[in-house]
């Protein structure tokens, strides 16, 4: 099973980057980090600028002495991963359209399924390879963040924690476009809804108004962005884990059970 | 997908983002409500349209496996969310920060398994979540709820704060309020160490009696005027304490229930009396706080601290190294940042928690009275201080430079004494705090920078309720300068033009070879 599920994976992999897409993704991904990192950093002594210079504010702290709340992580870290997040939420639905809907569309995903593959392997495969490439995008945007964690007496560990929440939540979001992408044959149906049902999950402010204060608690803890926080604050809490863990398995089902669906047809 | 579902996707999604780009203005408007609920209908119409021709449905065989996997999946995400809300109440987590930040001490641990004891009402901690420092707060907030079980935690609106903090000041960054029954203390920063501060105070059985000297032109408690010093006593009474008079030629003796005497900043000399009650009162295990402003003059400086081994200069520290904190930009107000690390009156202050003492009079260490005692100096100024004997002209701004023959240095400004004193049968330990500045505490000041701190420390330190300035803030110090200006560019060109560029050339290849 382990030799199918490598074929399949290095196959999926060669189709991922034989296409522009991905450079494309990845090349979009990485510069938006890049540039709004360098934003918050540069707002970020801006504010240090201004705390240190004298007669700008109240006073002008000598070099060392700016009050510990303006540090990097408030400033810089905790922004940046919000923003890191909302750019995975705008590339990957541009990766994960066609990994299902293009098989269908060319008929080979009867193919696929007829060769000896059950299923479950084609989604595992897919999804594997999926995740991978979060992990690509991951890396190319760690780089600033690391220089500047590490410099900065964060500790790398933080950084661990940051990426961790990262690759979950990236890997949940690609896990929806996935299953999008399974149970359609045209790639832009699937681009639209691996965009709508993720950016509705979100974050529920929009509707916790109109409902009751249980209801609302519900929806705040359905929501994608009240799991994503605390990452970034550099503390891994298991709920958030098991949240993001359970709707990337649930992506990985609704793919295997679109799949059976087609084979039964 | 036909045009119905299509339709419904994209009113959906128009109605969520009319409502995040015009929250600010009006919540959920008709608009956005509007289109949402078209959107769903037309989804849900598309969606049975759909289904009805669905081919799947056509077979036995098919029928057989929509409804297995319909089941699967419906199961599926009734475990998930079981899992996600059983996951709810556990609170495993991995704090990954460079102190942990979100680690109870033991400290703190310690207290709430005392708190657990606790006769009486139990502590509340309210969150509010529309404060401006929620997001920071939130999980230590969950930490205390997971660590202290004694403690009740709620989350509430700044909209609707408790019944008993309703009259009490607070701000859009008062985040935390902690009650108990009919007192609440609303946490100023919310760290560790003042929310436990505010659970010790409030767990407190008996109030800290505070007596003030008055009638030889000490600072006024009950002047609110910008110099005046009504905030002290305010400060004191919110922290559970109880400011008294303590009127001189009347008292015989220092009340027996006194946890601590303040002479603040005398202009007169005492009555001889008045000092020979302060001394058999020290005698006896007192404690005394001494705040002293620049040109004044009294015994208790001339006679009464040098005996206990204090001494106050003549003259006025100036320090280069201030910067124009107030109106007027004048060395005369200093920006103390240089603490002795072990005094318990400064123990939680450092460079980054600086205090502003205008118009501060020098201190020095005299002789100690036994070999026993112990003298320190707490604070100093910087090392580009000196001390004026012109009153006149450094008050006024003009000192801008040591004179000639003058070399700066580190001048003291705090200073703590403690004795072994009492007697055989009762030992006790005499405490004296001398602050060479009465300014830092005005009305004006006291919230200014740490000022409030090194107050309470000092009364806390001689009230014996040294568990309150035993925690100090979790002290991750970060580097603040992680990257020149230099290397925020040079890293920039690399990570947002030299990387993508090179991946985007890739992209062109991998295009151009398909091509091929």
């Amino acid at each position: 099973m382990i030799r199918r599920l490598w074929a399949l994976a290095r196959k999926e992999l060669r189709q991922l980057f034989a296409s522009p897409i991905a450079y494309v993704v990845l090349t979009v991904y990485v510069a938006l980090t890049g540039i709004y990192f360098f934003q918050h950093l540069v707002s970020y002594n801006q504010l240090l600028f201004v705390y240190q210079s004298e007669g700008l504010t109240a006073g002008g702290f000598d070099q060392g002495t700016v009050p510990s709340q303006i540090n990097v992580l408030n400033e810089v870290f905790v922004p940046s991963a919000d923003d890191f997040g909302l750019f995975l939420l705008v590339v990957l639905p541009l990766v994960t359209m066609r990994v299902f809907a293009e098989e269908r569309a060319n008929g080979t995903d009867e193919l696929l399924l007829t060769s000896g593959l059950r299923p479950f392997e084609v989604a595992l495969a897919k999804h594997g390879v999926t995740y991978f490439f979060v992990l690509l995008l991951l890396a190319g945007s760690a780089i600033y963040p690391a220089v500047v964690v590490l410099r900065a007496g964060l500790g790398f560990e933080h950084l661990v924690a940051l990426y961790s929440g990262q690759l979950l939540y990236g890997c949940a979001v690609a896990s929806i476009g996935l299953a999008c992408s399974a149970f359609t044959s045209s790639q832009i149906v699937a681009a639209v809804l691996g965009y709508a049902i993720p950016f509705v999950l979100l974050d529920f402010a929009w509707l916790s108004n109109t409902v009751s204060e249980s209801a609302a608690a519900l929806l705040r803890e359905v929501a994608l962005l009240s799991h994503y926080g605390s990452f970034a604050r550099g503390v891994i809490e298991l709920r958030h884990v098991v949240y993001f863990a359970g709707i990337t398995a649930l992506g990985w089902l609704a793919s295997v059970a679109s799949l059976e669906l087609s084979r039964a047809r | 997908m036909s045009f119905l579902p299509a339709a419904g996707v994209v009113m959906i999604l128009v109605g969520v983002a009319s409502y995040y780009a015009t929250r600010s203005l009006h919540g959920f408007s008709t608009f956005s409500g509007a289109n949402v609920a078209i959107g769903l209908a037309l989804l849900l119409v598309g969606a049975v349209a759909q289904a009805r021709r669905f081919r799947g449905f056509t077979g036995a065989e098919s029928r057989r496996v929509v409804l297995r996997w319909t089941a699967i999946l419906a199961g599926a995400l009734a475990l998930v969310v079981g899992i996600d809300v059983a996951a709810r109440g556990i609170t495993s987590r991995i704090d990954l920060t460079v102190d942990r930040e979100y680690t109870l001490s033991p400290q703190t641990v310690a207290l709430c398994q005392k708190l657990a004891t606790l006769p009486g009402d139990k502590i509340e901690i309210v969150f509010f979540e529309d404060a401006l420092l929620a997001k920071d707060v939130r999980l230590l907030v969950a930490a205390y709820a997971d660590k202290c079980p004694a403690i009740e935690t709620r989350d509430a609106s700044r909209k609707a704060p408790p019944e008993a903090a309703r009259d009490l000041y607070t701000t859009t960054a008062t985040t935390v309020i902690a009650c108990r029954g009919d007192l609440c203390d609303p946490v100023g920063y919310p760290s560790e160490r003042n929310i436990t501060s505010a659970l010790l105070r409030l767990s407190r059985d008996r109030a800290i009696r505070v007596y003030f000297t008055v009638g030889h032109g000490e600072i006024d408690l009950a002047s609110e005027s910008d110099v005046g010093y009504a905030a002290v006593a305010a400060l004191l009474r919110n922290q559970g304490m109880e400011p008294q008079a303590l009127v001189g030629p009347a008292a015989s003796e220092v009340p027996a229930d006194a946890d601590l005497v303040v002479i603040g900043a005398p202009e007169r000399d005492l009555l001889p009396e008045e000092l020979a009650v302060l001394e058999r009162y020290l005698a006896r295990g007192g404690r005394l706080l001494v705040l002293a402003g620049a040109g004044q003059h009294s015994n208790v400086y001339s006679e009464l601290l040098p005996r206990w081994g204090l001494e106050l200069g003549d003259g006025v520290v100036l320090d280069q190294a201030a910067s124009p904190l107030l109106k007027d930009p004048t060395p005369v107000n200093l920006l103390v940042h240089l603490f002795a690390p072990y005094d318990p009156v400064t123990r939680n202050l450092s460079q980054r928690t600086m205090l502003l003492l205008p118009r501060a009079r020098p201190v020095a260490l005299g002789r100690k009275p036994t070999p026993d005692d112990r003298l320190e100096v707490a604070a100093f100024a910087s090392q580009r201080a000196w001390v004026s004997q012109n009153l006149d002209r450094a008050l006024a701004g003009a000192e801008t430079a040591p004179p000639d023959g003058v070399a700066p240095g580190q001048v003291a400004v705090v200073a703590t004494g403690r004795y072994g004193r009492g007697s055989a049968a009762a030992p006790a330990e005499a405490r004296i705090v001398l602050i060479g500045d009465r300014d830092f505490a005005q009305n004006r000041l006291l919230e200014s920078l740490y000022n409030r701190d090194l107050l309470l420390n000092a009364v806390r330190w001689l009230g014996s309720d040294e568990q309150g300035i035993a925690l100090s803030d979790k002290g991750w110090t970060p580097n603040q300068d992680p990257l020149t200006l230099q290397q925020t560019v040079a890293y920039f060109y690399f990570l947002a033009f030299a990387l993508p560029e090179t991946l985007l050339l890739l992209g062109i290849f991998a295009w151009w070879r398909q091509r091929a």
